[in-house]
C-alpha cells in the first residue's frame, strides 16, 4: 500500500468517525468560536482606541495560530494516546507499513482537516467579532504546514514516551499551554527562541501576513531547517521508544 | 508457513520463553495451551512482532519475519478480545479499514465483508457501532476485522473469552469453514477446552515458558489419565487407606487429596476393582464414592501438574 493509500485510507476513517459523532464534531466548532469571542471582548475591553485594531488582528491571528499548532501537535498524539487506551494499537502495529508512516499519514489527514477547521473558524470569529483581517490563506497554510511539522516531530516523542509509560497527560497539558508562547514568541531574525519548534513560522506567518512584509528566504530556509531536525529527531526517538516498549513487551498493555 | 525456532524471552532474571519450538502448516488449526503465564500471549505477540524476543527465529513462508517486509500483509490478529477494533465505527467500517490498511483492494475488501458479515451473524447490525453491540457481537466485529483482509494466518489470543455457548459454536464453524475453504493457518490460545478440542487437530502445552507438549490432540489425550475415583472416609479408614494406596495404584495414577479426599486418577475402569475390593474386605464403609470420565480439561491440568511433581 502506498504512502497515498494511507493517507486516503486514514481520511475515510475521519469521515466515517466525524459522521457518526457529528454533534461532537459541530460542537467542538461552537466552543472554539465561544472561546474566542469570550477572548476577544475581553482583550477588546482593556485596549485603548489607538492600539485597538492592531492588538485585536493580532488576536485572531494568535488564535489561529494556536489551534494550528495544536491540532498539528495532537494529530498524533490524541490517536495514539486514545487508541491505547482503546486497546486497539495493537492492530495499528500490525500494518504493514509500519507505525511511523501510518502515524505521518494520520498526521498529514489531520493536518487537512485543521486546515478546512480553522478557515471555517476564522470565517466564523471574524464575522462574529466583526475584525476583519485580510488573510492570504495559501500563505497561511503554507508557512504552518511547512512549521507544524515540528510539532509533529514533539507529537511523536510524546507518542512514544506514551507507549512506554502509558498516562502522559501531565506532558500534553503542559504542552497545549506552552504553545500560547510559541505562537506569540518573537523568533527571527535568528536568536535563541528560533531554537523552539514553530516559533519562527509563527514568527515568519505573522511578519508577512499581518506586517504586510515579503517573504524572506532565509527565513523560509530557517522554518524549514527547524522543522526538518524536530521531525527527524522526534521519529527517531519515537522508534528508539516503540524498540523499547517491544523489548519490554509494553505495547497494547493500558 | 510459520516456522517457530528455538524462542527465548526474559524480563530480567525471569524466563518468559525458552526454546520454544513449533511449526504451523497451511490450513492447520492449532492450540496454544497453557496457564495464566505459561507464555502463550508472549509467544502470540512475537509472532506479531509486538515484542522483541532474544533467542531463536521465528520464519514465515522460510524467511525470517523480522527481515520480512511482506510478512504483515499476510497475518490476521485478535488480541485481547473485542477491544481490537475501534468501538466508535461499525464492525463493517472497522473491517474496511483494516482491509485496506492491509493493502486489498476496495472491491475485494467489500465483498469479503458482505459475506463474512452474513457468516458471522452481523449482517443486522451493519448500522450499529461497535460499542453498542453485545460482547458476543464485539468479538465477532473483532474477528470480522482480522479475516477481512483474507490473511494466510490468523493468531486468535482468547477469542472465547466472555462468549456464551450458541456464539462459541458459530465460531467454531466459521474458523473451520475458513481454514478448509482458504487454508488458512490458525493458531489459537484458549482456557475453553472443549472449544480446543472440537475445531484444533494439534495442540502445543506451554508450562512456566517452555513447551511440555506438541502433537496430535488425540495423542494427548492417550497420554492423559481418563477416570478419577473420589473417595471420602471416616478418619481412621483414611489412614488405613493411605496405607496401602501405593500397593492399591501400582501402575498408570495419580494420587493426591484434597479436602480430606481421596483422588485417583487413572487410565481404565477396572483398575479401579482393587479399591472397592480392598474396601469390601476390611468392611469399609466409603462416606462418599464417586467415579468419573475426566473432561479434557481436568485430564489436561493433571499434565500440567506431572510436570510440577514428575
Amino acid at each position: 500500500m502506498s504512502f497515498s493509500a494511507l493517507v486516503a485510507n486514514e481520511t475515510k476513517l475521519q469521515v466515517y468517525e466525524m459522521k457518526q459523532y457529528w454533534f461532537e464534531t459541530v460542537s467542538s466548532l461552537v466552543m472554539m468560536c465561544a472561546v474566542f469571542a469570550g477572548l476577544f471582548y475581553g482583550v477588546k475591553s482593556f485596549t485603548t482606541p489607538g492600539d485597538g485594531a492592531t492588538s485585536l488582528d493580532g488576536l485572531v491571528f494568535g488564535f489561529l495560530l494556536w489551534i494550528f499548532a495544536l491540532s498539528a501537535y495532537s494529530s498524533i498524539t490524541k490517536s495514539l494516546v486514545e487508541d491505547n487506551q482503546k486497546g486497539f494499537l495493537e492492530q495499528l502495529f500490525l500494518c504493514p507499513q509500519g507505525i511511523t508512516q501510518l502515524m505521518l499519514a494520520r498526521a498529514l489527514v489531520e493536518m487537512l482537516w485543521s486546515m478546512v477547521f480553522v478557515t471555517l473558524l476564522a470565517w466564523i470569529t471574524m464575522a462574529l467579532t466583526g475584525n476583519w483581517i485580510d488573510l492570504n490563506f495559501f500563505y497561511f497554510y503554507l508557512l504552518m504546514f511547512i512549521s507544524s511539522l515540528s510539532l509533529i516531530g514533539l507529537g511523536f516523542i510524546v507518542c512514544g514516551l506514551a507507549l512506554n509509560f502509558k498516562k502522559v497527560g501531565t506532558v500534553a497539558a503542559l504542552f497545549n499551554i506552552a504553545f500560547m508562547g510559541l505562537v506569540a514568541i518573537d523568533a527571527l531574525p535568528l536568536n535563541v527562541f528560533t531554537l523552539l519548534p514553530f516559533t519562527a513560522g509563527a514568527s515568519l506567518s505573522r511578519d508577512i501576513l499581518l506586517q504586510n512584509e515579503p517573504l524572506n528566504l532565509t527565513h523560509l530556509a530557517i522554518v524549514a531547517t527547524n522543522s526538518v531536525v524536530y521531525l527527524t529527531v522526534g521519529i527517531y526517538l519515537f522508534r528508539r521508544l516503540v524498540k523499547r516498549a517491544k523489548r519490554l513487551n509494553l505495547i497494547g498493555q493500558y | 508457513m510459520l516456522s517457530v525456532s528455538q524462542l527465548g524471552k526474559s524480563y530480567g532474571d525471569q524466563q518468559a520463553l525458552q526454546d520454544v519450538s513449533f511449526e504451523l502448516a497451511p490450513g492447520e488449526r492449532v492450540a496454544l495451551l497453557g496457564a495464566n503465564g505459561s507464555g502463550k500471549t508472549t509467544t502470540i505477540n512475537s509472532i506479531c512482532r509486538l515484542l522483541e524476543w532474544q533467542q531463536g527465529t521465528i520464519c514465515f513462508e522460510q524467511q525470517d519475519i523480522t527481515k520480512s517486509t511482506d510478512y504483515m500483509r499476510h497475518i490476521g490478529a485478535v488480541l485481547g478480545g473485542c477491544r481490537n477494533v475501534n468501538w466508535r465505527l461499525t464492525a463493517s467500517q472497522n473491517a474496511e479499514y483494516f482491509a485496506r490498511l492491509h493493502g486489498t483492494s476496495k472491491k475485494q475488501a467489500l465483498k469479503t465483508i458482505t459475506k463474512l458479515e452474513e457468516q458471522l451473524g452481523l449482517a443486522q447490525y451493519a448500522k450499529r457501532e461497535v460499542g453498542k453491540l453485545s460482547t458476543g457481537n464485539k468479538q465477532k466485529a473483532a474477528l470480522l476485522s482480522a479475516l477481512a483482509h483474507q490473511p494466510k494466518l490468523l493468531l486468535l489470543d482468547e477469542p472465547t473469552l466472555g462468549l456464551d455457548s450458541q456464539t462459541v459454536d458459530e465460531l467454531q464453524n466459521i474458523i473451520i469453514e475458513q481454514s478448509n475453504r482458504l487454508n488458512q493457518g490458525f493458531l489459537i490460545t484458549s482456557h475453553d477446552m472443549a472449544f480446543i478440542e472440537k475445531i484444533c487437530t494439534r495442540v502445543i502445552v506451554l508450562d512456566k515458558g517452555k513447551v511440555i507438549y506438541s502433537g496430535d490432540i488425540t495423542a494427548l489425550k492417550e497420554q492423559l489419565y481418563h477416570f478419577e475415583m473420589r473417595l471420602t472416609l471416616s478418619q481412621p479408614d483414611n489412614a488405613r487407606l493411605n496405607g496401602h494406596l501405593e500397593e492399591l495404584w501400582p501402575n498408570h495414577a495419580q494420587l493426591s487429596s484434597e479436602d480430606d479426599q481421596i483422588i485417583v486418577q487413572y487410565d481404565s475402569p477396572e483398575q479401579a476393582f482393587a479399591t472397592v475390593n480392598w474396601l469390601a474386605q476390611q468392611a469399609i464403609i466409603p462416606l462418599d464414592l464417586s467415579i468419573n470420565p475426566l473432561s479434557v480439561e481436568t485430564a489436561y491440568r493433571t499434565l500440567l501438574s506431572r510436570e510440577v511433581n514428575p
